[in-house]
């Protein structure tokens, strides 16, 4: 299967940009250099008669100033691999050719699985598509066939070598990647299509016309194999977008942001991994933000994804207007083992023991890390500094039992600070705390208590045996 | 006659003279005969409800410990939302709390802390809320709030002060504490049990200590 992608440069700019009116304006992709040329133009350019190959300085003659981006074979080239990232969901063996702005997809072997080349066809379609790319689809059991057919948008599936045969014969001769002085030398003996070339016999041919075109033939027909590199995928998620136009609101990123979440579940769906966080840098003329967001739970859609990053965006209040995007996740991990979403759905089934809850990346995208968190017992004796909020919450900690210590002080249920506190009526003694003493000056000898004040409140409180002054650690219940 | 006894069995229907919880409503224990007998069984789960008092402290958190214990052994996930102090849970753990369940959550305002209970209700691993207002609030965050208790499975309690009272709500039930002698005092605002009719304040006294 041969993907032709001829509107790279125009499709990628369109995902860029939110604003659909814009791009009914004309524009021209610029490949600068020392005589400007067109790249690619838009419709509305097309159709007030700029062509690509044309000299700019032409095409600004023929349309009303035009929007000029300029042409970034790199950034293409990134685009072509991101997609072809993409297409290892169909099959094992994809070979990108940037310079053609074509991807080479052997399917032979995933037809039956896609239920068809029919049917492949159309989600291969289908998924470029929904990322915003206007594939040209050919099929054919040769990739040099399969280049033709794409370029002619032929939509023919040939199955056997004879049905290419009756496909590929009334291919005009032009049509065909040939060296100049060939193709002038086949006109000039008159032939004009694919067919009558092969009806001629072959040694003749290959006397008169170089052994070039034999093998353009053979690889044609399938008579010949031609053996293409795979393509293996970074190991890593780093997609980019640059914005054509500033953005200035984090509700207007959303749009860009959906973008890049699609095509990294495509990607990743391709490579079969998944991810769990995620960072996104928000690129500024001069500098950048960088936002990281975990999930409880690992995940690739970007329908999750999206709300999540929206409500962390919310909380942001954007310090420059941003021109650029881009989605790194430096971990991927291995997809979940299907099949437990069966069950999953039961609500009155347990929670897992070991899973979080999902919503904690929901909290933690609005409230901030830092307003979620586990408390972890340090083993320290004094209450005030036994407890340390925790908050990384994708490790369960091992349980840990109080300590003597800890118990000598009561099972009361908040703490405060200690605060000086005037001596209780009744006090209900609960046990003595000595902690320190190996440490002169810093030695805490306390007499836990817990009593009732004036206002009915249970409070939990210590009498320091050095000074016997009282303290209020906090409340009973 | 037969007809009108099919009409009503019908669990959606709510009637106000015997409007008892249904004897199967799943509940966590409250650990006290008579409060469990005055609640229906115990705290429902699938409910809002509205504890109003101060000051904080007076023995109205430890009024929960045997919810919290069973929430905690069953493997649920508890929520503590804008607490006014921290959770000793060296403490809660002696009294059966898995402290590794608890989820400490801090907000700035009330209206963060209403939706983070929201969020955490929708969250089939939690099992019981504890969420305290400072301020009084608009009925509508209530309002979602409540419709994400009666979808869940968990028990959202809502710590409020004592002047909310006067304000409607729209919390499946509303108690209202007060500090006794020994223990606490529970007034019954709003329900749909015998007790809220019979506006009887119920003592419930403090736990034997451990």
């Amino acid at each position: 299967m041969a993907i032709d992608l001829p509107h790279l440069a125009l499709d990628t700019l369109a995902r860029a940009e939110p604003d659909r009116e814009r791009l009914q304006r004309p524009l021209l992709v610029v490949a600068s250099g020392a005589s400007p040329r067109v790249h690619a133009a838009n419709r509305a350019a097309r159709r007030a008669g700029a062509r690509p190959g044309m000299a700019l300085g032409d095409a600004l003659a023929v349309l009303d100033t035009p929007e000029l981006v300029e042409h970034d074979p790199d950034a293409l080239r990134a685009q072509l691999e991101m997609l072809a990232s993409v297409l290892l969901r169909f099959s094992d063996h994809v070979h990108p050719e940037p310079e053609a702005q074509r991807i080479l997809v052997e399917v032979g072997r995933s037809r039956r699985l896609f239920g068809g080349l029919e049917a492949l066809r159309a989600q291969v379609r289908d998924t470029l598509t929904e990322l915003g790319f206007h594939p040209r689809i050919g099929l054919a059991s040769s990739p040099a066939a399969a280049r033709l057919l794409a370029r002619l948008r032929n939509p023919a599936i040939a199955e056997d070598p004879e049905a290419l045969r009756l496909i590929l014969s009334p291919v005009p001769l032009e049509a065909l990647p040939l060296a100049a002085a060939t193709r002038e030398g086949l006109r000039a003996v008159g032939l004009r299509q694919l067919g009558d070339l092969l009806r001629l016999s072959r040694p003749e041919l290959a006397r008169r016309h170089g052994p070039e075109l034999l093998d353009l033939l053979d690889r044609l027909l399938a008579r010949r194999a031609e053996t293409l590199p795979r393509f293996a995928p970074p190991p890593v998620l780093d997609l980019s977008l640059r914005l054509e136009h500033e953005i200035h609101a984090t509700a207007t990123l959303a749009f860009p942001l959906k973008r890049l979440l699609r095509q990294a579940e495509a990607q990743l769906r391709g490579m079969n991994r998944s991810l769990q966080g995620m960072t996104l840098e928000l690129a500024h003329r001069e500098t950048r933000t960088r936002l990281t967001l975990e999930r409880g739970q690992p995940g690739i859609r970007a329908d999750e994804w999206l709300p999540l990053w929206q409500t962390r965006l919310d909380r942001e209040t954007l310090p420059e207007a941003v021109i650029g995007l881009r989605l790194r996740a430096p971990r991927l991990l291995d997809p979940p083992a299907r099949g437990d979403s069966l069950l999953a759905a039961d609500p009155a089934r347990r929670p897992p023991a070991d899973q979080l809850p999902a919503v904690l990346a929901r909290l933690r995208a609005r409230l901030g890390e830092q307003a979620v968190a586990r408390l972890i017992n340090r083993r320290t004796p004094r209450p005030e500094d036994a407890q340390r909020p925790r908050h990384d919450l994708a490790t369960t900690p091992a349980p840990t039992a109080p300590t003597p210590g800890q118990q000598a002080c009561g099972t009361a249920l908040w703490l405060q600070g200690p605060e000086p506190a005037a001596p209780p009526d009744q006090p209900q003694w609960l046990g003595r705390l000595e902690d320190g003493w190996w440490d002169h000056g810093q030695d805490a000898r306390r007499d836990y208590a817990c009593a009732r004040d004036r206002q009915g409140r249970r409070l939990w409180l210590y009498r320091c045996l050095r000074s016997g002054q009282w303290y209020r650690q906090g409340y009973w219940g | 006659m037969g007809a009108l006894d099919t009409l009503l069995d019908h669990p959606a229907l709510w009637r106000g003279r015997s409007a008892i919880p249904a004897p199967n409503a799943p509940v966590w224990p409250s650990g006290h005969a008579e409060l469990d007998r005055a609640l229906g069984g115990g705290w429902p789960r699938g409910q809002l409800i509205e504890l109003l008092g101060a000051p904080f402290g007076c023995g109205e958190t430890r009024l929960l410990v045997p919810m919290l214990a069973a929430c905690g052994r069953d493997g649920y996930w508890i929520a503590v939302i804008a607490p006014p102090a921290t959770p000793w849970l060296p403490g809660w753990q002696t009294l059966g709390i898995p402290p590794e369940r608890v989820l400490l959550i801090r907000t700035e305002h009330d209206r963060d802390t209403l939706w983070a209970g929201e969020q955490c209700l929708r969250d089939p691993a939690f099992g019981v809320l504890l969420a305290w207002l400072r301020r009084p609030v608009e009925t509508a965050l209530l309002r979602r709030l409540r419709l994400a208790a009666s979808e869940s499975r968990a028990c959202a309690i809502l710590y409020r002060p004592p002047d909310a009272a006067t304000q409607p709500s729209p919390a499946h039930q509303r108690l209202r504490w007060q500090s006794a002698a020994s223990g606490l005092e529970l007034h019954c605002l709003k329900g749909a049990g015998h007790w809220a009719r019979s506006g009887h304040p119920l003592r419930v006294p403090e736990p034997p200590e451990a």
